[in-house]
């Protein structure tokens, strides 16, 4: 069956350059923001730049490891791995608290955190499962099977505590989404218990995940804004709260939306066209409208608990902290920034944003290159997301399709969570930029993930189904 | 697949949230400044740099005026760690009380900033940025509290540059520097709070020839507020520079002797160098060490002391007072009568004691005689005809079209209008034109009997002592005069531009030879009125007046008056003494006192000690006569 192939013979070297060039970059900006006269080597040991060197040299060596291993073992294996990992999230817990977090599994700062390989065992075991041959997608079983490979995880993720790789486990929601396996089946149990009512599809269940994601971001961009107000020059006496700014933008979002799809669409399909983009405005509007109205009429207690997890209050030397000092990292960067090993608010010399070589890594790259830099990365993120889907969908092998998928969507949420805090349109919760952030096991965890559906997509004619 | 176009959903997810972020970068890095303002704020501090003050000179190179370096404490509220008030107050020498005033005193007098839009207030102060907690201590002071402060973080030493005068004289002219008041800091972008600008004198008149350049740094500052390098490796730092030494005409040397010659005495002495226009000395009596006022501290507690004392020192006299200039007026009367042809050299007239008081003496044969026995009546009718010169049948109207005459010529010697000296409290004195008496008497209701006071420097006539050293200048120069000035070089560039343009007066060279002689027989000749202002070797030419005085009613002892210029054919100075209240007459004190200053200035030493003793150990207080 196996035909007698190179390693390399179907290798998508489009998506390995990327993966490099995006590696190189980080390495460059943490080397530039942890920069030390004193340890000007980049292989400085005692310096991250130093250490970051090492995990890359870590990561490639497994990356090559992973390609000399058979791409089956990850499908046969798939439960081994699982419990595997699982295990190591176990353990995790009994290891002693760092940062108020036991997410440190290891020797000083030689740890590993189990979170980020639990991703790994998490999308291998769902691919294996949602690629079963007689899997029906429509079946309560089958929902809540999947839902459980991942709520092991999240769980135990959740008790050391680590907000942010709880979060990013709900991208396995998407490509459960994407294999059909929707919560329309408990919709449909919850809704044909009313009398009368035998539907064998809802749209809601569905899509029910996408419009859940719609709605967490309007809601969270919502009220991220919930504290401003917009004022113009011109008419001084005029006051919007901050939610109009939204609004504004989801109309632009939805009118451009529009404009494409006439553009793309037959005659007749136009007119549904326009339909959906009145639906979408005004679902969006809704959800605002709703949410902002909510948070206004809750008491003042519970407002307090919403400002606090989504660091609300405008306190910019208090809760706010980190926010306002990356905000101010990356706002300042103007459109060329101020070049490389310039940053002065994001470098560590400086301090002012914590974690600006590891989880705010953002802002010293946008502050020393601007928005031409930030373009670039925004653009080369993309570009790798969209190049792993259509990877996904030219395997034959559901596993490996369902495997790409986590791999993006796992991509999606850590891009759009990361870059989303510097800029307001995500809380901040702690979670690393792929490929950017200085740190080990993000680094290996990423690579291997890579790597696997390098192998994975470079064997993909081996397999029949 | 039935589920293949949910792909399409994931990706425009993607590209989606792509655009939106890219959208909100865009408004953040580039359209929004806010971002950078906070990040300056944060992270990317502007540190003014101000240069110490140019120095001055004088005119033999001497530095009379010069910076001295002092201390202040400096503190941040945020750097301070577990404050020992106690042994703090102690180190410091003041107690607990004192310093928390003093923390309070620092808070509010930032005072709070109002939002134009939306009304609330906040206050200026932040617990970031340094203020000074005590301010100029000397290296003395500091030396007691510098070795203490490391254990009292947020506390440290900073220095700073004050003015220092090592001559201790001249204090009316030099002037002195105050702190900036809030509508200066708004109107010059140069200043800060707590800076300090030229108040008076020539430190307030050359303000921006002073204050030199100032040098910004741009540093890196971070989070613990601690300097962590230049920004953007000092690409847009400058430098600050000291601005080039100011050259002052002043004669220091002479200046002080002019002021231990007034000491116990009101008055006031210019010396100008005639061939330059430049002021030798300018001394106002009584006056104070400029040190005085060097300074917060200083200011705080001698402004007011100096303000209080009824004899005025702070009062510029020979700038701002405005004095009778008595029979010292009469060089002008002759020289007018003589350009507009009313008289000539030889034309005399009878010293009748009818129209006005005088002294005895034989009657004036000529302008000459006029001048060395200053004949009141002489002048009176010299002044008639100047006032009346039959051209036209109205006698109020030809005491006009004279008097507007008279005027002309009058402003042509600089008087009646503000001399447009380097300095700052200069005052016009008084030149009465037709409009001024028509305001008195009422239109064509005065004629040269009404107003005949003026013929002899009385009445309404008003000079300031700069003025008339000018006039001294002016016979000097024969006619012309460059307006007084105390700086003669700005660096190397030569004095400011109004300095180097001559200025001729409407009366012709040859008319003021009589005049001189005049002036020359006052001090030389037996029946001169200045006979105490001979020097051994140096002609002096000179004109005294006596200016009869009152207060209220109460007559009040003459004034002595005196202006005089030296050699005759060579003048190298020409001054003016003016003393309030001294008594007798103008030869009695203001003469010989003119003489020692021209003495001192020529020879460099006095040798009239006699002289000498007599004028600085008099008390000439004043008094009713």
């Amino acid at each position: 069956m196996r035909k007698n192939q190179s390693i390399t013979g179907n290798f998508d070297w489009i998506l390995f350059i990327v993966y490099i060039i995006l590696i190189g970059m980080g390495l460059a900006t943490v080397y530039s923001v942890a920069y030390d006269p004193e340890y000007p080597s980049i292989f400085a040991f005692s310096k991250v730049y130093g250490r970051q060197v090492m995990w890359i040299a870590v990561s490639l060596f497994l990356g090559l490891l992973v390609f000399l291993i058979d791409s089956d073992i990850y499908r046969k294996f798939s439960v081994p791995i699982y419990v595997f990992t699982i295990t190591l999230l176990v353990i995790v817990l009994f290891m002693p608290e760092k940062n108020g977090a036991r997410a440190w599994l290891g020797i000083g700062s030689f740890g590993i955190q189990p979170a980020e390989f639990a991703k790994i065992g998490t999308a291998i075991l769902l691919a294996r499962f949602l690629s079963s041959l007689n899997l029906k997608q429509q079946n309560i079983r089958t929902v809540l099977i999947a839902n459980s490979i991942i709520l092991v995880p999240m769980v135990l993720i959740l008790l050391q505590p680590d907000a942010g790789t709880f979060v990013v486990f709900t991208a396995f929601l998407f490509v459960m989404y994407r294999e059909g396996v929707t919560y329309d089946p408990l919709v449909l149990r919850l809704v044909n218990i009313i009398p009368g009512i035998k539907f064998k599809q809802t749209w809601v269940g569905s899509h029910f995940i996408p419009i859940l994601f719609v709605i967490v971001f309007l809601s969270v961009v919502t009220l991220l804004v919930s504290n401003q107000t917009i004022t113009f020059e011109s008419f001084p006496d005029v006051e919007l709260p901050g939610y109009y700014g939204v609004l504004f933008f989801i109309f632009i979002i939805v009118l451009v939306g529009y404009l494409i799809m006439r553009w793309l669409f037959s005659k007749r399909e136009r007119k549904r066209a326009l339909i959906i983009a009145i639906m979408a405005f005004v679902m969006s509007a809704g959800i605002i409208k709703v949410v902002s109205f909510t948070f206004d009429k809750l008491a003042d207690h519970q407002k307090e608990r919403i400002e606090l997890v989504l660091k609300l209050k405008e306190d910019p030397d208090g809760d706010d902290y980190n926010r306002n000092r990356a905000m101010a990292a990356v706002g300042s960067g103007g459109l060329f920034g101020k070049g490389y090993r310039k940053a002065s608010v994001s470098s560590v010399r400086t301090n002012h944003v914590p974690e600006s070589e590891t989880d705010f890594i953002f802002c010293p790259f946008a502050e020393e290159w601007g928005f031409a830099g930030s373009l670039i990365l925004v653009f080369l993120y993309m570009f790798m997301m969209i190049r792993i889907i259509m990877i996904a969908e030219r395997q034959r092998s559901s596993f490996n399709r369902i495997y790409a998928y986590s791999v993006a969507m796992i991509l999606f949420y850590h891009f759009a969570i990361n870059i989303g805090m510097n800029i307001e349109f995500a809380p901040v919760i702690g979670i690393p930029l792929p490929f950017f952030s200085y740190g080990g096991s993000s680094m290996m965890s990423f690579s291997i993930m890579m790597f696997i559906l390098l192998k994975l997509d470079s064997q993909r004619k081996d397999v029949l189904n | 697949m039935q589920f293949d176009s949910r792909k399409y959903v994931i990706i425009t997810f993607f590209i989606l949230i792509g655009i939106i972020y890219v959208f909100k970068l865009f408004y953040m890095q580039v359209v929004d400044d806010s971002w950078k303002l906070r990040a300056q704020q944060l992270a990317e501090k502007r540190i003014e740099i101000t240069p110490p003050r140019a120095v001055v000179f004088d005119r033999n190179g001497k530095k009379i005026v010069s910076n001295k370096t002092y201390y202040n404490l400096m503190m941040v509220e945020d750097n301070i760690v577990d404050l020992d008030t106690v042994a703090f107050a102690k180190l410091i020498g003041w107690s607990v009380q004192e310093v928390r005033d003093r923390f309070v005193e620092i808070v509010e007098g930032e005072g709070v900033y109002t939002s134009p839009h939306t009304g609330k207030t906040t206050p200026n102060y932040q617990s970031i940025r340094a203020y000074p907690f005590i301010k100029e201590l000397t290296a003395d002071e500091m030396s007691k509290i510098a070795p203490h402060l490391d254990k009292y973080p947020g506390f440290y030493e900073d220095v700073t540059s004050m003015r220092n005068y090592p001559y201790a004289s001249g204090a009316n002219i030099l002037g002195y520097l105050a702190e900036v008041t809030r509508e200066e800091v708004d109107r010059d972008e140069f200043y800060r709070p707590g800076q300090v600008i030229g108040r008076a004198g020539i430190e307030a008149f050359y303000e921006k020839q002073f204050r030199g350049k100032k040098g910004v740094h741009y540093i890196v500052s971070s989070a613990m507020n601690n300097t962590v390098g230049a920004f953007e490796d000092g690409k847009y730092d400058t430098v600050a520079i000291q601005a080039p030494a100011l050259y002052m005409g002043l004669d220091v040397d002479l200046q002080a002797y002019g002021e231990k010659l007034l000491q116990n005495k009101r008055g006031c002495i210019v010396a100008i160098e005639p061939a330059t226009g430049e002021i030798l000395a300018l001394v106002s009596s009584p006056s104070y060490d400029p040190n005085l006022l060097v300074g917060n501290r200083n200011i705080r507690e001698n402004y007011p002391k100096l303000l209080q004392n009824p004899d005025k020192p702070l009062f510029p006299r020979p700038l701002a007072s405005e004095y009778m200039p008595g029979s010292t007026f009469k060089l002008l009367q002759s020289l007018i009568g003589l350009q507009e042809g009313v008289i000539h050299e030889n034309t005399g007239f009878p010293c009748n004691k009818s129209v006005v008081g005088c002294h005895n003496h034989p009657s004036a044969q000529s302008v000459t005689q006029a001048v060395q026995m200053s004949c009141n009546p002489y002048y009176y009718a010299v002044t008639r005809r100047i006032i009346h010169q039959n051209k036209s049948k109205d006698i109020y109207e030809d005491a006009e079209i004279g008097l507007g005459i008279w005027a002309k010529y009058m402003h042509s010697f600089g008087l009646g209008q503000r001399l447009e000296t380097d300095i700052t409290g200069l005052r016009p004195g008084v030149i009465p034109d037709p409009a001024y008496y028509d305001k008195w008497y009422g239109h064509h209701q005065w004629k040269f009997s009404t107003i005949r006071s003026i013929s002899i420097g009385q009445g309404e006539v008003q000079l300031t002592p700069l003025q008339l050293a000018n006039v001294a200048a002016i016979m000097a120069n024969r006619g012309w005069y460059y307006t007084p000035h105390f700086v003669s070089s700005i660096g190397e560039d030569g004095p400011l531009p109004q300095y180097r343009k001559k200025h001729y007066t409407m009366v012709d060279r040859k008319n003021f030879d009589p005049v001189i002689e005049g002036m020359r027989r006052v001090v030389w000749e037996p029946g001169g009125t200045a006979r105490r202002a001979r020097i051994d070797g140096i002609t002096v030419c000179g004109k005294t007046g006596t200016v009869e005085n009152y207060i209220g009613q109460v007559k009040q002892k003459n004034h002595s008056v005196f202006i005089a210029f030296a050699p005759m054919n060579d003048p190298k100075i020409a001054i003016a003494v003016f003393i309030e209240n001294a008594g007798g007459g103008g030869g009695t004190w203001a003469a010989p006192t003119a003489s020692l200053m021209i003495e001192k200035y020529i020879n460099g030493e006095v040798k009239s000690t006699a002289k000498e003793e007599r004028i600085m150990n008099a008390v000439l207080k004043g008094g009713p006569k």
